[in-house]
């Protein structure tokens, strides 16, 4: 069902959209911080937030505004790509399914059953440990555990629109298959898809902080804000700034993507806050 | 019923055997070894050593025949020994599944006790200034890393307040009756807490949204006609029907607190079954990844399967099948 996508973004939502407009702009300006965040000086080393440092210093000295600054880009990236790599996978496992039908559908929609229901950390950790330490797997690892929601809803979809008359008028013509479902049912399918990415985002971003966290993330010298965060522990009885600042980014990053899902989820649906 | 039972059991097999294929191949085509330890491990035996060790542990042997050996003791309910210390893997799994399982259903009791009343209340009178302020601070939960959750409690808690204890499952000198009742409760709390916001979150939002919707119903308004009261009408009309929907998510909600269970058993050094999965995907021991992936894929399907099945005993429609 196509539905009027062109309305008005709720007030939130586009606060939401500031932020994240914002945090990009943090990121593009990012690299002035590099040669600060990697500047070690242990004659200052786990400095109280001061007036020079405002968030701090960590165990090597570094400041620590720097760190989390110069870690923008990187944090924002992984979860723009793994997100477009499960909505990539998702769609075409869930338009096949839907469009498909039959023994088909079954089967994949029994894929989509095992992956909704194995515990996604489990899958990322094995993949993310197992695999060489580098960009590339962890992305691949988010993408590639997380696509089944977006298969879900792009399989709806597609159930939905296919038999419309305008599906059928592609066919009719001899479109061929994946013409039909590229040219025809993705775009028209788009918006429920579109929202399901959003919330991936900040799913991808809390997953690849979470990865980092764990010691099996990014590989050194690239530093996210879940990296900056796995010292904390060991510091947690005198440095409460290391744990504070790391996840206050983190946390605003992934309630501004989710909230600007949320919005375009009011937006592009009839009846506002209903489910 | 019986037929929709069965149909779904014998489901669940392939489900299952596909699983294990994808975590075995996964887990033996990795780079890495049990022997040579990570990617970049220093624990390299080479030459003899390693030979005899890759015997011992049956890595000699080619990858089918490996999978067809573990597949088939696994249906005897052998998952074999771990790598690490040689004891059966279910031995080890065992110590380790009342700890998480004692974690997560507090959680989830808590989280349901909670999530519920609020999700009626808000939803009673959706855009009311409680149904604002609770949307706000449940978004803001839904949004919040477990770990930096963790991290900020641990340093209110016990470093600045040293009200609870930072981690562990109690105490060296824990003492015996209430003292040590009262010791167990102090380490669960942190932990606990972390594991709640989330699915607390998740299902109050979704309860408000039922609720608000089955309120404007005309089954609610005709409930309220009668002379019911809002509380009665909210609370045994429109309540119940805002339920399915959670009942059907709560499925869901175990690989989501399992998944929790990782991070938080992690952070407070709980020596529960999400510890164990970690450090056995570090130790690159086999045995017990594939072990533990296959009890919780189990748990998780077995979940699944109950929560359908409550669904289609609470709604005549599902189990008539007139509706999905």
């Amino acid at each position: 069902m196509s539905r009027p996508v062109r309305r008005r973004l709720p007030g939130s939502a586009r606060v939401a959209l500031a932020v994240v407009v914002a945090l990009w702009l943090v990121a593009a300006i990012s690299p002035v911080f590099s040669g600060a965040a990697r500047e070690i000086r242990l004659d200052r080393r786990l400095a109280p937030p001061s007036a020079a440092h405002p968030f701090g210093t960590d165990d090597l000295g570094r400041d620590l505004l720097a760190r989390v600054v110069a870690a923008t880009p990187i944090s924002l990236a992984i979860g723009l790509t793994a997100a477009a790599v499960s909505l990539v996978v998702g769609f075409a496992v869930g338009a096949t399914a839907g469009y498909a039908g039959g023994l088909t559908d079954l089967a994949l929609s029994r894929l989509i059953e095992v992956m909704l229901c194995f515990p996604v950390l489990f899958l990322l950790l094995a993949l993310a440990a197992l695999l060489p330490p580098s960009p590339l797997t962890v992305i691949l690892a988010i993408g590639l555990t997380t696509w089944a929601g977006d298969a879900r809803y792009a399989r709806a979809e597609v159930l939905k629109i296919k038999d419309l008359d305008y599906a059928r008028a592609a066919r009719a013509a001899g479109a061929a298959t994946p013409r039909i479902l590229v040219r025809h049912l993705l775009p028209n399918a788009l918006p429920p898809l579109i929202v399901s990415a959003a919330f991936g985002v900040g799913w991808a971003i809390l997953a690849e902080a979470s990865l980092s966290f764990l010691g099996v993330g990014l590989p050194a010298p690239a530093v996210s804000w879940g990296g900056i965060l796995s010292a904390a522990p060991a510091y947690i009885e005198e440095a409460w700034w290391l744990a504070l600042f790391p996840g206050l980014a983190l946390f605003l990053t992934v309630a501004a993507y989710n909230l600007l899902a949320e919005g375009l989820r009011v937006a592009t649906t009839e009846g506002g806050r209903k489910a | 019923m019986t037929a929709y039972l069965l149909r779904r059991l014998a489901l669940a097999i392939p489900t299952l055997f596909g699983i294990t294929v994808v975590v075995f191949f996964l887990v033996h085509l990795a780079p890495g070894s049990p022997i040579s330890g990570g990617v970049d491990s220093l624990r390299r035996p080479t030459g003899r050593a390693a030979e005899e060790m890759r015997r011992l542990y049956g890595l000699d042997r080619p990858l089918p025949e490996r999978f067809a050996t573990w597949i088939s003791r696994a249906a005897r309910f052998d998952l074999g020994e771990s790598f690490v210390d040689h004891r059966p893997v279910s031995e080890r799994i065992g110590e380790a599944l009342p700890n998480t399982l004692l974690l997560n259903g507090l959680a989830l009791v808590l989280a349901l006790a909670i999530a519920i009343p609020l999700g009626v209340v808000a939803g009673g009178r959706p855009e009311s200034a409680f149904d604002r302020t609770s949307g706000a601070a449940l978004f803001a939960l839904y949004s919040m890393p477990t770990f930096w959750a963790a991290l900020l409690l641990q340093t209110l808690f016990s470093v600045r307040l040293r009200l609870l204890p930072l981690y562990g499952m109690e105490s060296d000198v824990a003492g015996s009756g209430f003292a040590g009742v009262a010791d167990r409760l102090a380490h669960l709390a942190l932990p606990v807490t972390c594991l709640t916001y989330g699915t607390l979150a998740f299902v109050a939002r979704l309860v408000r949204s039922g609720v608000a919707e089955a309120a404007s119903s005309d089954f609610v308004l005709a409930a309220r006609a009668r002379g019911a009261s809002r509380r009665r009408a909210l609370w045994t009309h429109a309540l119940p029907n805002a339920l399915l929907p959670v009942l059907t998510l709560l499925g869901l909600v175990l690989p989501a607190l399992l998944s929790g269970s990782v991070i938080v058993e992690k952070i407070f050094a709980w020596p529960g079954l999400g510890r164990l999965y970690f450090d056995s995907i570090l130790a690159r021991d086999y045995p017990m990844i594939l072990g533990l992936s296959l009890l919780t894929a189990v748990a998780t399907l077995a979940a699944t399967l109950l929560a359908d099945l409550a669904t289609a005993a609470a709604d005549p429609r599902v189990r008539d099948g007139a509706a999905p």
